[in-house]
């Protein structure tokens, strides 16, 4: 068999080691259009904190192409897929046959359709790449403005006061993270935000960059006013790669559509990672959510169906972890229940900064937001996981006493 | 592989394993000097009540494959499979606490460590105590626990243990029933003799 696998992040690697460890002897080719070696991208904003080095970014080592057997085409872009002659087109003109191929192509940055993207001092956080041309422009940059206040643009933000640099940070609702946090956990947060010196703007987006001489001076907003910078850092979100698939039937412009087995329309053709539009592991509809872990948790599916496991992806469940300095915050789940019997639960310790907040529906948790102590989220996510009915439990999840004591330890019978 | 199996039932909630561990993972490994130490020393088991005068010690299981090590985004997390633990690198690690998101027992700690000075803080859990172990010791907390409830041990072993224990009292308590009671007249005949 010769397998194609396009991408060599989370899902890619993912995918290649599932797939070798099913089938030892099979022709696994890797293309990326990076000629890197595979590196973790959330941990870009850390490196632009200066919180982690650069060699600490290569989740591989240099051998780990041979030690795997894998044959590797980097810094080579794929241009098309032909479903019907079984071939990828690389940009040098090539054509890769394979058996089965797997698409790994991830997401790319999304940027807002105004004047002003061409200055020099536009940027966005997503390749390494990237991280180099920010460092070179902020040598000689004091103020910087961060547009979007999702996950990755809080952490650039926090990564780029920490360096010192007067921080900019617009959010478009009237809140950060306001598809993931309710108004008390978003409170705690933009007291954090405040206290690392950011200057967070709500309810504000850019209507034009400005620029003089070629460079970013300033940033045009909604309200009217200008926001002078020296840099500007686009994190509005991202959207999948998949023009190479123009042409084809595979793709929608929301991600690639996958059954429960990670395969596309085209029964040689598996997907997985941020270029694909999984089904939400509660609802059932269509959810893009794009997180590191939920691209590998798909990449091992896709590689293991590759080899013809047919195994199940049980669906995406959103959550994700927010570490600024100073506030730890963890997510997940639904925001608000989807019938009007669930019901939300919220307990907040003003002296201490600690928030839970849980909410129900129809018996069962569906989402959890945990602030300050966030040692048991992974509980309260397999129960959301699992549809496991609160009346199951030993222990309501409301309670104090909610915990791995509650939970685990048990009487023998006859010692009550 | 040796890990440490926890018996519940037997914990009285001390917290001495608590504090051998703390101790184990500090710089002079020494109550006392531990107590100065620039790096607080953090216990990475927890005791939890159970109700109805039960404890229960929660620590990191070693999960294989690890649910922390497949979300951690920094490849901070490994398996070391000569040692059978789920290890995390505090070099390595960026706090982002991904591995709290993913873990199943709720078992990590974020603290400062004198490994990574650097850091505010890293993830923090049960390591099997590398150190002792190069000693042939068994890990701190299992020889602190009094009562049996931390032990040290291949689970197999154990396991197969356990059941020829249980297999006996089984038997052995089956001893004294019987099928069918001896009848009057037999028993009786029996006391002649």
């Amino acid at each position: 068999m010769t397998y194609v696998i396009i991408g060599t992040s989370a899902a890619g690697l993912a995918g290649a080691e599932t797939l070798r460890r099913l089938d030892p002897k099979a022709r696994i080719t890797l293309i990326s259009d990076e000629s890197h070696l595979p590196y973790s991208r959330p941990l870009l904003t850390y490196l632009l904190g200066r919180e982690t080095t650069r060699e600490k970014l290569f989740l591989r080592s240099l051998d780990y192409f041979r030690e795997w057997g894998f044959e590797t085409l980097l810094g080579t872009p794929v241009t098309r897929v032909d479903p019907g002659a079984h071939e990828v087109h690389l940009a040098d003109g090539r054509a890769l046959p394979y058996d089965r191929l797997l698409i790994a192509s991830g997401a790319k940055p999304r940027l807002p359709p105004i004047p002003g993207l061409e200055l020099s001092g536009v940027f966005t956080l997503r390749h390494l790449a990237d991280v180099e041309r920010l460092e070179r422009h902020l040598a000689h940059a004091r103020r910087v403005a961060v547009v979007g206040a999702g996950a990755v643009g809080l952490k650039a933000a926090d990564a780029l006061a920490h360096r010192g640099l007067a921080v900019d940070l617009l959010a478009r609702g009237a809140q950060p993270l306001s598809k993931v946090l309710d108004q008390v956990s978003a409170r705690l947060l933009m007291e954090a935000i405040a206290r690392l010196g950011i200057s967070l703007h709500l309810n504000s987006w850019p209507t034009a960059v400005v620029g003089n001489g070629g460079r970013v001076t300033a940033m045009a907003l909604n309200d009217g006013r200008e926001l002078p910078t020296d840099a500007v850092l686009f994190s509005v979100g991202v959207a999948p790669r998949v023009e190479f698939l123009a042409g084809t039937t595979l793709a929608a412009p929301e991600g690639i559509p996958v059954d429960e087995h990670l395969q596309t329309g085209d029964p040689d053709i598996f997907a997985a990672g941020d270029c694909v539009l999984p089904r939400h592991l509660l609802t059932g509809a269509p959810a893009a959510f794009h997180i590191w872990p939920a691209a590998v948790a798909q990449g091992e599916v896709a590689g293991a169906n590759l080899a013809g496991a047919a195994r199940r992806y049980d669906g995406i469940l959103p959550m994700n972890s927010i570490s600024l300095r100073g506030c730890r915050i963890i997510t997940g789940g639904h925001l608000t229940p989807d019938t009007p019997e669930g019901e939300i639960f919220e307990e907040l310790d003003a002296t201490t900064g600690r928030f839970k907040r849980l909410v129900f529906d129809q018996g069962r948790l569906v989402g959890a937001t945990l602030v300050g102590e966030v040692r048991h989220a992974g509980i309260y996510f397999r129960l959301i996981a699992n549809r496991t009915p609160v009346k199951d439990l030993p222990v309501d999840p409301r309670s104090p006493h909610f915990h791995p004591g509650r939970l685990w330890a048990r009487p023998l019978p006859g010692a009550a | 592989m040796k890990t440490v199996i926890v018996r519940p039932e037997r914990c009285v909630g001390c917290l001495q394993c608590r504090l051998a561990c703390a101790v184990e993972h500090s710089q002079s490994k020494d109550l006392v000097a531990a107590l100065g130490e620039a790096w607080r020393p953090v216990a990475r088991i927890a005791v939890y009540p159970g109700g109805r005068h039960l404890s229960f010690p929660n620590k990191c299981r070693h999960c294989d494959p690890a649910p922390c090590e497949a979300v951690c985004i920094a490849g901070a997390i490994r398996r070391n499979p000569a040692r059978g633990t789920t290890d995390i690198d505090p070099v390595r690690c960026i706090n982002c606490g991904m591995c709290a998101m993913a873990c199943l027992f709720g078992v990590l700690t974020f603290a400062p460590t004198p490994q990574a000075p650097e850091r505010r803080a890293v993830a923090l859990k049960c390591d099997h105590c590398p150190d002792r172990q190069a000693q042939g010791r068994p890990p701190a907390c299992v020889e602190a626990c009094k009562v049996g409830a931390l032990n040290y041990g291949e689970p197999a072993a154990e396991m197969a243990a356990k059941g020829r224990f249980l297999a006996q009292a089984f038997f052995a308590a089956s001893q004294g029933a019987s099928e069918s009671p001896v009848p009057d007249s037999i028993r009786l005949w029996r006391q002649l003799g």
